[in-house]
C-alpha cells in the first residue's frame, strides 16, 4: 500500500457548521437551566402537594381580604410584568434601544411591586404568628411549605429584578445586548409561570369558604 | 466572556403587530381569573385541584410558546425539551400512591374512619 | 485547504500569573485536572476510610493505632464505637460517590477532552467552568468539615435516610452539626454540577468544528453529553430536597419526620411529615446519579478499545441509542431502591417493569463490545486492560441487577451485602476501571510523557483479582443473610461468616495496597517518564493531532476540519492502518470489508 491509493480531499464530504437547536449558546444554556429549575420547584411543589394529601388537619386559613385580593393583585402585576418583558425583547431584538430601555425598566418596576407586595403578606402573615415551625391553624407544616415555596419563588424574582436592572442601564447608554434581554425575558417568564402554579396550590386551596 | 461559535438565532423574526401579545396577556388574565373563580366553587378538594392545574397548565402554555417562543424555535429543540422536561416532571409524580399512606401506615385501601382518627396530633 | 482550516478561531491571550494560570484557571484544561485531582485526593481519603472499616468489621475489639486522634469520643483507644464505624461509612460512600464516581469520569476527563474532541479552542462559557469547580470543591471543604466538628460527620449513610437524617442530635453523634454539614456540602455540590452541566450540553451541541457532524463524534462525548443531560435534572431535585432537609434542622420544620415520633423515650417535637417523602425525592436523583457514573465510562472503554482493537465497533449507533435508552429509562426506575421501604406495593410493580427494562440496552452494549472483541487483534496495553477489566465487572455486577429487580426477590436481598456487592461491582469497580482505563490512555496526551506499562499490568491483575476477591463473596454474605449496615457480627446466624469477612478484609488491604503502585506510577511518570509521541496509540481522534501536551487553545489558534467519522481504523492505503479524523485524504475501502 503507498499514498498513491490515497486521494487528496476531492470528494469528500465537509458539512457546514451547524447547530441542531439553531440558537445562540447563551440562550440554549438558559433553558437549560430553566429545566433544572423547573425540577427544582415542581420537587418543592410536589413535597408540599405529598404533604398536604397525606395530612388530616390541612388548615384553610386564606381569606377573600386581604390574601386573595392582595394575590390577585399580585398575579396581575407579574403576568403584566410578562407583557412588558415580552415588549421589551421585542424592542431590543428590533435595535430600539430606548424602548427596551424602557421596557425594561418598566417590567423591573412591576417585579418591585410584587415584591413589597408579598413581603407586605410575609408580615401580616408573620404578625399573626406563622412561622417555618408552626401556626395559629393546626398543622405545622402548613408554614413551613408556604414560607419555603413562596420564599424561593421570591428569591427568584428579586435576583430576575437585579439582572434586568443590570440588563436594562446597559440598553440605555446603547450598549444594549438584544441576546441578553432576551435570555433575562426567558427567565422572568419563566419565574412568572411557576406563580401561575404557586397560586392555585399554595393560596387558592386554602382559601376558607 | 462567552465563547461560542454559535451567534446564528434562526427563530422566527421579531418585528410586525405586538398585538399578538396583547391577546396572550389578556388570554392568560382569564384563565388566572378563572383560577380564582374556581376556588371558590362548591367542590371539593380534588376536582378544585384538576381544574385549577389544568388551568395553570394553559397558562403555562400560552407563556412558553408565545412569550417564550418556543412556538418559533427550531424542531429538534421542541422535541428534545419537551421530552426530558415532561420525562422528569411526570415521574416525579410517581410519589403520590405513597401520600395517602403517610399517617396511616396503612395499604391505600384501608380508608376505615377509624384508622383515620388515629393518634396524630 | 488552508483557507478551510484557518477558520476564525478568536485570538486568545494564554495568562501568565501563576494564580490566573493554575488555581483560577478558565482553561478547561486545566478545570479538568484540578477535577481529577480532586477526584484522586477523594478517593484515598475514601479508600483509607474503607481500610479502617473492614479492619473493624473482620476484628472488631482491634486497636487500630491512630484512631483516637480523628476521633477522641469515636474511636476511644483506637476501637471503632459502633457509631463511629457508621460515621465513617457514611463519609466513605459520600466520598466516592459524590466526589470521586461523579468528578472524575464527567468532570474530569469530560472537561479536558469534550472540547477538543468537538474541535474547539475551550468551553463556551469559561468562567462559569471556573466556578463549577470551586463551587464543587467548596462543597468537598464542607463535607470534610463534618470529620472536625464535636460529634463527628452523620451517621445515616450517603442515602441519608429520614427520619435519622432529620431528628438532629437525639437521633445520635453526628446527626446534628455533622448531618447539617452533609446537606449543605451536598447542596452545594449540585450547584457546581449543574453549571458544568450548562457547558457539556451547549459544547457538544454548539462547538463542533466544522465537519463534525453529530454521528462524527467520538463516543466518549456522546457518552458525556448524555450524562450531562441525566446530571441536568437529577441534582435540580437533590439540592432542594437537601434544603428541606437543612430546614427540619435548623428551622423547625418537619418535612420528613412523622408524628409521634419516639426516640430514645423522648416524643419527638416534629409533626406532620413523611419519612417516605425523602426516599422519593432521594432516589430521583439516586437512580440517575449512578448512570451519571457509568455512562461516560462506558464511553471511555469504547473509545479506548475501538483504538486498541484497530477497528470500530460493530455498530456505533447502537451504542449511541443504547446509551440514550438507558438515560430515559433512568428516570423512571428508581423505586427499585424502595421496594421494602413500605411503598405503596402496586408502585413496586410500576418500578419492577422499567428496572428490568433497562437491562437491555445494557445488554445490548455488552454484546457489541464482545462481539466487537471476538476475533479482532487486541492491542494488549495497561488501558485496553481496564477496559476488558470494566466489561468483566459490569456483566457482574449487572446480573444480580436482574434479582434485584424483581421485588418478590429484593424483599429477602435488600440491606444485605448481596446489595453492596451488586453496587460495588456494577457501579464503583465499574467506574474506578473506566477512570483507569482513561487515565492510561490520556495520560501521554495530558502531560506529554508515557506512563510504566510494566507499573500498570501489575497494578491491573492485583486491582482486577482483588476487586473480585473482595466483591464476589460480598453476594455470599447477603444470601447468607448478612445485614448491610452492622458494625460487627455477632448474632449466631452470621458468626459463622466471620471466616469470610476476614477474607475479604485481607484482599481490601493488599488490593488497596496496590494501588500505590497507580499512584507512584502517576507521579514518577509525572516528571520522569519517557516523552511522549504526539499519537502514542494511533488514535484518529482529534485530541491525537494536536502535540502533548496541548497547548492554551488546543488547536493554536485555529480550529481544524473533520473529515471523516470517528473511528477510520484498519484502512486500506493509509500510510499506517489508520485515517486521522481531520485528514483530508480520502478512503478508498476498509480492508474487514472485502
Ligand atoms: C442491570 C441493570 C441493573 C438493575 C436491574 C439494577 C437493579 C438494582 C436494584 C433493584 C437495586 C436495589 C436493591 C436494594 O436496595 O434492595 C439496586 C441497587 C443499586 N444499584 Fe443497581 N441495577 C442495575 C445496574 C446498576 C448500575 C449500572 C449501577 C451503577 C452504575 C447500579 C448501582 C446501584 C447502586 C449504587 C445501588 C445501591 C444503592 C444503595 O442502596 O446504597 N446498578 N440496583
Ligand atoms: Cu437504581
Amino acid at each position: 500500500m503507498s499514498q498513491s491509493d490515497l486521494t487528496m480531499g476531492t470528494h469528500l464530504s465537509v458539512p457546514e457548521r451547524s447547530s441542531p437547536f439553531a440558537m445562540p449558546s447563551k440562550k440554549l444554556a438558559m433553558w437549560l437551566f430553566l429545566i433544572a429549575d423547573a425540577a427544582t420547584f415542581a420537587t418543592c411543589l410536589v413535597a408540599y402537594g405529598f404533604l398536604r394529601n397525606g395530612s388530616l388537619n390541612w388548615p384553610t386559613p386564606f381569606k377573600f381580604f386581604p390574601t386573595v385580593v392582595n394575590t390577585m393583585v399580585m398575579t396581575f402585576i407579574l403576568v403584566t410584568s410578562s407583557l412588558t418583558m415580552a415588549l421589551g425583547v421585542r424592542a431590543a431584538k428590533m435595535g430600539d434601544q430606548d424602548a427596551a430601555y424602557r421596557w425594561t425598566m418598566l417590567t423591573a418596576a412591576g417585579g418591585s411591586i410584587f415584591v413589597l407586595l408579598h413581603v407586605h403578606e410575609w408580615m401580616d402573615l408573620i404578625d399573626e404568628g406563622v412561622r417555618l415551625s408552626r401556626n395559629p391553624w393546626g398543622n405545622a407544616l402548613f408554614g413551613a411549605s408556604f414560607f419555603t415555596i413562596t420564599g424561593l419563588h421570591l428569591i427568584h424574582v428579586m435576583a430576575g429584578i437585579v439582572v434586568l436592572i443590570v440588563v436594562g442601564l446597559r440598553c440605555r447608554g446603547g450598549r444594549c445586548d438584544a441576546g441578553d434581554v432576551e435570555i433575562t425575558g426567558l427567565y422572568w417568564h419563566f419565574v412568572n409561570l411557576v406563580w401561575m402554579f404557586v397560586v392555585p396550590l399554595v393560596y387558592l386551596l386554602n382559601v376558607s369558604k | 466572556m462567552v465563547l461560542t461559535n454559535r451567534q446564528d438565532d434562526r427563530g422566527a423574526p421579531y418585528g410586525g403587530n405586538p398585538g399578538k401579545y396583547l391577546l396572550v396577556y389578556f388570554g392568560i388574565l382569564v384563565l388566572a381569573g378563572l383560577q380564582f373563580a374556581i376556588a371558590y366553587q362548591q367542590v371539593n378538594v380534588t376536582a378544585a385541584l384538576f381544574r385549577m392545574f389544568a388551568l395553570a397548565i394553559l397558562e403555562a402554555g400560552l407563556m412558553v410558546v408565545f412569550f417564550m417562543r418556543l412556538g418559533a424555535e427550531n424542531r429538534p429543540f421542541v422535541t428534545w425539551i419537551a421530552i426530558v422536561t415532561l420525562l422528569v416532571l411526570t415521574i416525579m409524580q410517581s410519589s403520590w400512591p405513597d401520600s395517602y399512606r403517610m399517617e396511616r401506615d396503612a395499604p391505600p385501601n384501608d380508608r376505615s374512619p377509624g384508622y383515620r382518627t388515629g393518634p396524630s396530633q | 485547504m488552508h483557507d478551510k482550516s484557518a477558520h476564525a478561531a478568536r485570538h486568545r491571550v494564554p495568562p501568565t500569573g501563576f494564580i490566573r494560570k493554575y488555581i483560577f484557571s478558565t482553561d478547561h484544561k486545566v478545570i479538568g485536572e484540578q477535577y481529577y485531582g480532586l477526584a484522586l485526593a477523594a478517593v484515598f481519603i475514601g479508600m483509607v476510610l474503607s481500610w479502617i472499616m473492614r479492619i473493624h468489621l473482620a476484628w472488631p475489639a482491634a486497636a487500630i493505632p491512630g484512631m483516637q486522634l480523628l476521633s477522641k469520643n469515636g474511636a476511644p483507644g483506637g476501637v471503632l464505637t459502633p457509631e463511629y464505624y457508621l460515621q465513617l461509612m457514611t463519609m466513605h460512600g459520600t466520598i466516592m460517590v459524590f466526589f470521586v464516581l461523579t468528578t472524575a469520569p464527567l468532570a474530569g476527563f469530560g472537561n479536558y477532552f469534550l472540547p477538543i474532541q468537538v474541535g474547539a479552542e475551550d468551553m463556551p462559557f469559561p468562567r462559569l467552568n471556573m466556578l463549577s469547580f470551586w463551587v464543587t470543591f467548596g462543597a468537598f471543604l464542607v463535607a470534610i468539615a463534618a470529620f472536625f466538628v464535636p460529634q463527628g460527620p452523620p451517621l445515616s449513610g450517603w442515602t441519608a435516610y429520614a427520619p435519622l437524617s432529620a431528628l438532629g442530635e437525639v437521633a445520635g453523634p453526628g446527626q446534628g452539626t455533622g448531618q447539617v454539614l452533609w446537606a449543605v456540602s451536598i447542596a452545594i455540590f449540585c450547584v457546581g454540577q449543574l453549571l458544568g452541566t450548562l457547558n457539556f450540553i451547549s459544547a457538544t451541541l454548539d462547538m463542533r468544528c466544522q465537519g463534525m457532524g453529530l454521528m462524527r463524534l467520538p463516543l466518549t462525548v456522546w457518552a458525556w453529553f448524555i450524562t450531562a443531560c441525566i446530571s441536568l435534572t437529577a441534582f435540580a431535585v437533590l439540592m432542594p430536597a437537601c434544603i428541606l432537609l437543612v430546614l427540619d434542622h435548623v428551622a423547625g420544620t418537619s418535612f420528613f419526620v412523622p408524628s409521634n415520633l419516639v426516640v430514645n423515650d423522648q416524643l419527638q417535637p416534629h409533626a406532620g411529615g413523611s419519612t417516605l417523602l425523602w426516599q422519593h425525592l432521594f432516589w430521583f436523583f439516586g437512580h440517575p446519579e449512578v448512570y451519571i457514573a457509568i455512562v461516560p465510562a462506558m464511553g471511555i472503554v469504547s473509545h479506548v478499545l475501538i483504538t486498541n482493537m484497530r477497528r470500530p465497533l460493530l455498530s456505533h449507533k447502537a451504542i449511541i441509542y443504547s446509551m440514550v435508552a438507558i438515560a430515559f429509562l433512568s428516570y423512571m426506575v428508581y423505586g427499585h431502591h424502595m421496594f421494602v421501604s413500605g411503598m405503596n406495593p402496586y408502585s413496586s410493580i410500576a418500578f419492577s417493569l422499567p428496572t428490568l427494562a433497562i437491562t437491555i440496552p445494557s445488554t445490548i452494549m455488552v454484546l457489541i463490545w464482545i462481539g466487537s472483541l471476538y476475533g479482532s487483534k487486541l492491542r494488549i496495553n495497561t488501558a485496553s486492560l481496564f477496559a476488558l477489566g470494566f466489561i468483566s465487572m459490569f456483566v457482574s455486577g449487572g446480573i444480580t441487577g436482574f434479582f434485584l429487580a424483581q421485588p418478590s426477590l429484593d424483599i429477602m436481598l435488600h440491606a444485605t451485602y448481596f446489595v453492596v456487592g451488586h453496587f460495588h461491582l456494577v457501579m464503583a469497580v465499574a467506574a474506578l476501571f473506566g477512570i483507569f482505563a482513561g487515565t492510561y490512555f490520556w495520560f501521554p496526551k495530558v502531560t506529554g510523557r508515557m506512563m510504566n506499562e510494566t507499573l500498570g499490568k501489575v497494578h491491573f491483575w492485583f486491582t482486577f483479582v482483588g476487586a473480585y476477591c473482595i466483591f464476589m463473596p460480598f453476594h455470599y454474605l447477603g444470601m447468607a443473610g448478612n445485614v448491610r449496615r452492622y458494625q460487627a457480627f455477632v448474632d449466631d446466624f452470621m458468626a459463622p461468616l466471620m471466616p469470610v469477612h476476614k477474607f475479604i478484609t485481607i484482599a481490601a488491604l493488599i488490593t488497596g495496597a496496590a494501588q500505590l503502585i497507580f499512584l507512584y506510577n502517576l507521579i514518577h511518570s509525572r516528571f520522569w517518564g519517557e516523552l511522549a509521541p504526539q499519537n502514542p496509540w494511533e488514535g484518529t481522534s482529534l485530541e491525537w493531532s494536536i502535540p502533548s501536551p496541548p497547548p492554551f487553545d488546543n488547536f493554536a489558534g485555529k480550529l481544524p476540519v473533520v473529515y471523516h467519522d470517528p473511528y477510520q481504523y484498519d484502512i486500506e492505503g493509509a500510510t499506517n492502518d489508520y485515517v486521522m479524523q481531520d485528514s483530508p485524504a480520502s478512503i478508498n475501502s476498509v480492508r474487514g470489508e472485502k
